[in-house]
């Protein structure tokens, strides 16, 4: 009797704690009042691309929740390296937040900046954490399939273009590089840096492969201008289950993520760092972000990390691109 | 013809619409109109607000204020020689000397008639065949092809504004020079930055057009009124007359068609469009000697190149998804913000609202006519203002233009250190105009060389195996021989 009393309480609380936790947003108190001003959050991407459409997807969330305007700022330039300048030299007060992307650990793994993405800074809140697929253009009789472009790479080595954002030390190349010596075939990477050009390339049949994340390209696969051969994930997710997989082609590496997120300084005073996440999740939480997310096939894997979860994925990110040996 | 129907009523049959037709239109004048603070900071300010309109009222208004932004920017160049934006650079060239001769009404009489009519005409091209000539463009342009174009561009940006072909040359390539700074397009490895944040982005060009144009004619007409040399310029308000543009129809013409191509492809759009029809009406001219020193051809010429350029930046964007610049960037979040994916089938899924952008646009380029001729009418009189009020506005402007850029001081210094080199270079006979399109080129022509040379294989042959490319690359080089003879034959016969 007495054992059963106790299981039956635990159970009720488990039930109350797996309903409640992703779902309330029982209100945090602000810390001393902490924000009761404009928040500023910089982008240090241009106007119109993926960080600057999730930033201003997560200000309008943010400002539901926090009560106080939530100023985007778009500082583009050198790979996302502009922007910091500004974000390191604003006040540490948490007044002031940067949207940032896994380039965060290629410019530390590589030297570019001094200031270590995992512990000088870091996500209050990881919002996109997205897969990688290779498309071809539908009509492209050489390779209609991930088998015909590995035959055919194997024939014409270098002969195949793969249009991506080759930068050194980025996730493309290093994934690329990885599939690459994994399929023991060799591609050509031609880098664009502005998507529009990326995307023209391929429809335009100026390349013949392009290295891209799904939510980028929807609407081609819709208008079927292109067409996933390959997802870069170890299992086929819901949405692309006929598009093989890593384990469907054997292959042996740890796929890699593009991932975005909102940083702060590990200088803000804890109490604010703390409100800072439990705002961020918060505004993640809520419909009309989740909506913004949906459309970017963020739900097809776990696209959230608290704090402590963001600084292991920016961790292991930039390990595992320092054993690429990345370098300046 | 049902479609257009479908766009009027749209746009007619709705109040909002309308009220957000004509706000948009005044705001992109008045923005235009100051220096540094283009339609790209009012696109930045609205785009949060966006939200709360209907999806065709946000797109309907960014369209207007691309239209109206691409004129209003040649007012400030003609009257004061601070280009609203790149685009407008080549109108100061010839729009300022007319100023200074008292014929500022003629100038931008010239600039709105032009602008009106190439914006018009634009549009009406950009609803007959905007899904064929999209299509089209991205399978001809290829990197190949970019290069190429800009490899010719470059010639005209050699023949543009400066004393003699040597000085324009190494003006340019002074531009090229300083398009070398910050991150590289090939791999993203830094150069010349020393060690600097801020170099990494780069120079961009808002504060060096900003420097070398508004700061440094600052210092030219301080150094008038130091040496008692300054005269005010006269406010004329003849207007050009029927036979005036008449006289000027093939220059019209040409200027559109270039306009119009380059506004299509993606990344190139409306500054290069305005040089190189600048260009051609300086090459085909019974006067070239007359350029640069008020011909109202050159105004013509650009300012008709530019807002051609408008209806063609919107073809790639609604064909494809495929933004061009920073205005068309913001329709893409637009879009995004209301939950529509921009791509192939924005024109099939949106059809009422690509439609209503098109009459919207259309429109717009009617009212400039109407509402440039007012304008016209009042602005002129701005150059009543006594210089020594006038001088500190100008450069306050600029300062907060340079600023509003990317938000930092950084490119505020960068405008001053340009303004003083700019007052120097002018006053020994270098181009201006011609450094700022080398910057420009620079960076979109490297990153599509070493695009086009990877996927050529790294044969230089591979060039001339792309008929476009080829033509371009010929006609670039037979440009350069030229004019090296021209000037060997110059100097041998003084």
């Amino acid at each position: 009797m007495e054992k059963n009393t106790f299981w039956r309480i635990a159970l009720v609380l488990t039930l109350v704690a797996v309903f409640a936790l992703p779902a309330t947003p029982f209100a945090m108190e602000k810390p001393n009042g902490f924000p009761n001003r404009p928040m500023t959050m910089i982008v240090p991407y241009g106007a119109g691309g993926g960080s600057d459409q999730l930033a201003r997807a997560m200000a309008t969330a943010l400002e539901k929740v926090v009560g106080v305007p939530v100023k985007v700022v778009n500082k583009p330039g050198g790979s996302g390296v502009a922007g910091l300048s500004d974000f390191f030299m604003a006040r540490p007060d948490g007044y002031t937040i940067t949207e940032h992307i896994d380039d965060a650990a290629t410019l530390y793994a590589s030297g570019v900046i001094k200031e270590n993405p995992s512990e000088d800074w870091y996500p209050a809140c990881i919002a996109q954490i997205a897969f990688s697929q290779i498309y071809v253009r539908p009509d492209d009789k050489r390779f209609p399939d991930w088998d015909a472009f590995v035959k055919y790479a194997k024939e014409n080595p270098g002969k195949i273009k793969l249009a991506n954002v080759a930068n050194v030390g980025s996730m493309e190349r290093v994934v690329t590089s990885l599939l690459e010596d994994d399929q023991g075939i060799k591609l050509t990477q031609v880098s664009f840096d502005k998507p529009a050009e990326r995307y023209g390339a391929l429809v335009g049949g100026h390349v013949d492969a392009l290295f891209e994340q799904p939510g980028d390209v929807r609407p081609y696969m819709e208008s079927n201008d292109m067409k996933p051969i390959l997802t870069i994930l170890n299992e086929r997710p819901k949405a692309f289950s006929d598009v093989v997989c890593l384990n469907d082609i054997g292959a042996k590496f740890k796929p890699l993520f593009r991932f975005r997120g909102f940083f702060i300084r590990k200088d803000v005073p804890k109490d604010r760092q703390k409100y800072l996440e439990w705002a961020l999740k918060t505004a993640w939480n809520s419909d009309e972000f989740q909506k913004f997310n949906r459309k970017k096939y963020m739900h097809l894997i776990n696209s959230y990390r608290d704090i402590e979860g963001g600084k292991v994925l920016v961790e292991e990110t930039v390990e595992t691109y320092r054993k690429m040996g990345v370098k300046k | 013809m049902e479609n257009l129907w479908i766009g009027i009523v749209s746009l007619f049959g709705d109040p909002i619409a309308l009220l957000l037709f004509f706000a948009a239109l005044v705001a992109g004048l008045l923005f235009a109109a100051l220096p540094g603070i283009n339609m790209v900071t009012l696109g930045a300010i609205i785009l949060p607000f966006t939200i709360y309109l209907e999806p065709s009222q946000a797109i309907m208004i960014y369209g207007v204020i691309y239209v109206a932004g691409t004129y209003g920017g040649a007012v400030m160049a003609i009257l004061f020689n601070i280009p609203g934006s790149a685009e407008n650079a080549p109108t100061a060239l010839d729009g300022y000397p007319l100023t200074q001769q008292g014929k500022a009404g003629l100038a931008i009489g010239a600039a709105i008639v032009s602008s009106s009519l190439g914006g018009i005409l634009a549009t009406i091209l950009m609803m007959i065949a905007a899904p064929k000539i999209g299509r089209w463009a991205i399978h001809a342009f290829g990197p190949p092809e970019m290069f190429a174009l800009i490899f010719f561009g470059l010639n005209v940006a050699a023949s543009v504004g400066a004393e003699t072909f040597w000085k324009g040359w190494l003006s340019v390539m002074l531009g090229l020079l300083l398009a070398c700074i910050g991150t590289d397009p090939a791999g993203g490895l830094t150069r010349f930055s020393f060690g600097t944040y801020y170099l990494l982005a780069g120079i961009h060009f808002i504060p060096l057009i900003l420097g070398f144009f508004a700061i440094s004619e600052v210092f030219v007409q301080g150094e008038k009124m130091v040496t008692l040399k300054y005269k005010a310029p006269k406010v004329g308000l003849t207007f050009p007359s029927f036979r005036d543009f008449w006289n000027m129809k093939i220059c019209i013409i040409r200027s559109w068609i270039l306009g119009f191509c380059a506004g299509v492809l993606p990344g190139i759009g409306a500054t290069l469009a305005a040089f190189l029809s600048y260009n051609e009406a300086k090459r085909w001219s019974k006067h070239p000697e007359r350029f640069g020193k008020g011909e109202l051809e050159g105004v013509v010429a650009s300012e008709t190149a530019n807002n051609a350029a408008t209806g063609g930046a919107m073809i790639p964007l609604l064909a494809l998804g495929l933004p061009g610049g920073a205005i068309t960037a913001m329709m893409i979040s637009v879009f995004m913000i209301h939950g529509m994916e921009p791509g192939p089938l924005i024109m099939v899924r949106a059809h009422a609202l690509v439609w209503e952008l098109f009459v919207a646009m259309f429109l717009a380029n009617l009212f400039i006519f109407f509402l440039g001729y007012l304008e016209t009418r009042t602005v002129v009189n701005l150059l009543k203002i006594p210089f020594r009020l006038l001088c500190p506005i100008i450069l306050l402007l600029s300062t907060i233009g340079s600023y509003a850029l990317r938000n930092s001081l950084f490119d505020v210094w960068v405008m001053i250190l340009a303004g003083i080199a700019g007052y120097f270079l002018r006053r020994s006979g270098y181009s201006v105009a011609g450094i700022i399109l080398g910057v420009i080129l620079g960076k979109i022509g490297e990153s599509a060389f070493v695009k086009a040379i990877i996927i050529i294989d790294y044969s230089w042959l591979g060039f001339f195996d792309r008929p476009v490319c080829a033509v371009l690359l010929v006609g670039g080089l037979v440009t350069l021989g030229w004019n090296v003879y021209s000037s060997f034959r110059k100097r041998s016969t003084p």
